[in-house]
């Protein structure tokens, strides 16, 4: 595996890009943000792929109809700038003639970049893109492992359905959805209106969005407040979770359910607002270590502990998922010809380590994988057990919010 | 209208985090003709030296005021001497000042991703979530201490600038500088030291800053912003009209939600300022001398 670092190289093997011949390398161009604001999130990407690539060298290469054949990463940094990630994959496809492309990270840099792709006809499979904005433009290269932010909030929902059957909730519940003003945002609301639709269960009586890097939430939480909700349910970035939450807290706010979204469990939010402060929020994220135990997962966990000393995040996981799913495509169309890798793509049902066990590229999803999330919680002891689905839990959750009764 | 008085002193108390931010830049604006671009930058830095002083040293934001106040002054002093007193002032010198201090403001911010990463970082202190009672509702104690530290620094502020005789110095050379020189005044002295405050008070709303929100690199960018519709509103140069600027801003802000989407309710204050601009091109309550 070549892993470049800075300016591309021509490509020295005799990939040819578009036909059928079996070449002697096959080449996978990618970007990630390496430098700048998504520096930390790009190098835990580019774990994933380095060990992905490193796996199938090691075991000879892709069988492409019955030959082994090495493959090698043109890496390159796109520094979390949208214009270089447009500018680096037009290079990589056009002057470098990669085979295809794993793409980059954050929604942005990927619906950007996906264009390049899509227009270039080259196979893009990304794990860094989760709007489903993405997906619906009809484009038919593009393809995605990061299931949608609207079954973030479905599979939360449905948790928290099974705590209304078990009569731990009150029927109807009374929700305030606040969202940040994004794709994320508008995604995860739509995922809590369209359950709450379904079911009759549940009212929105707060539906409030706000602007990214908020200084004071006391409207919103004022409102919350004022309407006397059972679900505080919240979609929000890091730092605006931070803000909120502290505003929340120091208001002596309380409710039954409490999420931000994908927020909670990571370990920058326990040193932010400490253990109590963080306690009985529920959170969901596309992987989690504790699928680990068996199988596909637990290989890829003490593989990735073994080579990286550190055990896998949500972020490794769904970047060697793209990796491989790449690699199982090319495998299944016997060929580099880019029309038969995307069509293997489009039918691939491939053994995964996502939740639900399988990885596809569903068309009526537009190239998104669809996978259940799954739904943690918080305990005071400092754990964040698995609790749904509940084939993979590894604890059990509790509603409603302990912290509520002092 | 339980729910009003709750949002007015919730207004009241972000407009102390605002005009904590907007003092240095209405200072250096203020005295010497120049918007000092950096002021985010410098406000993100200081966030990162709270947070530096607080883990690694365990000294609480509060108590690292001073330290970090002091180490910026010689930051702005040194910032003045080695790059800004060779600019040309006034509306001559707008482009050139507007340049370098937006180059000085990326090198900053590189600076900052180069040493702490993207990664967003906070201060998590004992009371980071305690609450003090105000007419019946509960609001953080960090956001009090912040506005009456801002509320503090304000009167030192007009204090200095009116009963001592540097802060007199200072105004006489931003109502004429050919004159003070003539009475004996250190011009480019004064320039010096007000570059240098005007940076230590980006330097304190870094660190209030840092009590109250998570931050990363690009920090600053939405404070240097508000500080300039603080700053227009307030009247350019004008230290009380900047507290006041800073409360219009707040209200403004939090009393939107009952007219637009909150998500929309960050650009009320570009509105305002847009509005002010047209209409009171001085702003609300200033005019252009420094008071």
């Amino acid at each position: 595996m070549v892993v470049a670092g800075c300016a591309p190289s021509q490509s020295s093997n005799s990939t040819s890009s578009g036909g059928g011949a079996v070449p002697d390398t096959i080449v996978i161009g990618s970007t990630l943000p390496l430098t700048g604001a998504e520096s930390k999130t790009g190098g835990r990407y580019k774990q994933g792929l380095e060990l992905a690539f490193e796996e199938i060298n090691a075991a000879g290469g892709i069988d492409v109809n019955g030959k082994k054949v090495k493959v090698e990463l043109k890496l390159l940094d796109d520094t979390s700038d949208q214009a270089k990630a447009v500018n680096l994959a037009q290079r990589l496809i056009t002057s470098d003639k990669v085979n295809a492309f794993l793409g980059t990270y954050s929604t942005s840099l990927v619906e950007a970049q996906s264009t390049v792709a899509e227009q270039n006809k080259i196979p893009y499979v990304n794990g860094g893109g989760a709007a489903t904005s993405i997906y619906t433009k009809g484009y038919k290269w593009i393809f995605g492992t990061l299931a949608p932010v609207e079954n973030l909030a479905t599979n939360e929902m449905e948790w928290i359905d099974e705590q209304q059957k078990a009569g731990k909730l009150p029927k109807p519940a009374k929700i305030a959805v606040v969202w940040e003003n994004t794709s994320h945002g508008k995604d995860f609301r739509k995922g809590i209106a369209a359950y709450a639709a379904k079911t009759g269960n549940y009212k929105v009586v707060v539906d409030e969005s706000f602007a990214l890097d908020g200084k004071d939430f006391s409207a919103v939480l004022n409102k919350v407040d004022a309407a006397k909700v059972d679900l505080f349910m919240v979609d929000a970035h890091l730092p605006d979770f931070i803000t909120m939450h502290r505003q929340y807290l120091s208001s002596g706010m309380c409710n039954k359910v409490i999420t931000y979204g994908a927020r909670g469990t990571e370990a920058d939010a326990g040193k932010a607002l400490g253990q109590k402060g963080v306690n009985y929020i529920l959170s969901a994220v596309w992987w989690n270590k504790q699928l680990g135990n068996q199988g596909l997962n637990k290989t890829f966990v003490d593989s990735f502990t073994k080579k990286f000393g550190a055990a896998p995040e949500w972020y490794q996981a769904v970047s060697y998922e793209a990796a491989r799913s790449l690699f199982t495509a090319i495998s299944n169309a016997k060929s580099v010809d880019k029309t038969k890798v995307r069509d293997a793509l489009s039918s691939l049902q491939m053994d995964s380590i996502l939740p639900g066990g399988k990885l596809s590229f569903p068309a009526d999803k537009g190239g998104q994988a669809s996978y259940p999330f799954v739904v943690q919680q918080n305990l005071p002891d400092g754990t964040a057990p698995i609790i749904y689905p509940a084939d993979v839990a590894t604890g059990k959750g509790i509603a409603p919010n302990p912290s509520c009764k002092g | 209208m339980g729910q009003v008085l709750a949002l007015a002193v919730s207004s009241v108390l972000l407009a102390g985090f605002y005009a904590s931010m907007a003092y240095g830049l209405g200072l250096i604006y203020g005295v010497l003709r120049v918007v000092n671009l950096a002021h985010g930058g410098m406000i993100m830095a200081s966030a990162y030296l709270s947070w530096v002083l607080f883990t690694r040293f365990n000294i609480d934001p509060y108590l690292a005021i001073p330290i970090v106040m002091v180490v910026f002054f010689f930051v702005g002093v040194a910032m003045y001497k080695g790059l800004v007193r060779f600019l040309p002032r006034g509306a001559a010198g707008g482009v050139q000042s507007l340049l370098l201090l937006f180059g000085v403001w990326l090198v900053i911010r590189n600076l900052a991703y180069l040493l702490f990463s993207g990664d967003d970082q906070a201060v998590r202190t004992s009371y980071s979530t305690a609450s003090v009672p105000i007419f019946g509702n509960s609001y953080s104690l960090n956001r009090v201490l912040v506005f009456v530290i801002s509320l503090v620094a304000v009167a030192v502020l007009q204090l200095w600038l009116s009963r001592t005789y540097t802060g007199k110095a200072v105004r006489g050379v931003t109502e004429n500088s050919d004159s003070s020189t003539l009475v004996g005044i250190d011009v480019e002295r004064m320039y010096a030291l007000t570059f240098g405050i005007g940076t230590a008070l980006a330097g304190l709303a870094g660190v209030l800053a840092s009590t109250l929100f998570a931050f990363n690199p690009s920090f600053g960018a939405g404070e240097l912003l508000k500080s300039f519709v603080i700053i227009v509103l307030g009247g350019m140069g004008s230290v009380v009209g900047i507290g006041i600027g800073a409360l219009v801003l707040a209200f403004a802000e939090v009393f939107a939600i009952y007219v637009v989407p909150s998500y929309l309710t960050a650009a009320v204050g570009f509105v305002l300022l847009v509005v002010v601009l047209v209409v009171r091109p001085s702003g609300l309550f200033g005019s252009n001398a420094l008071r």
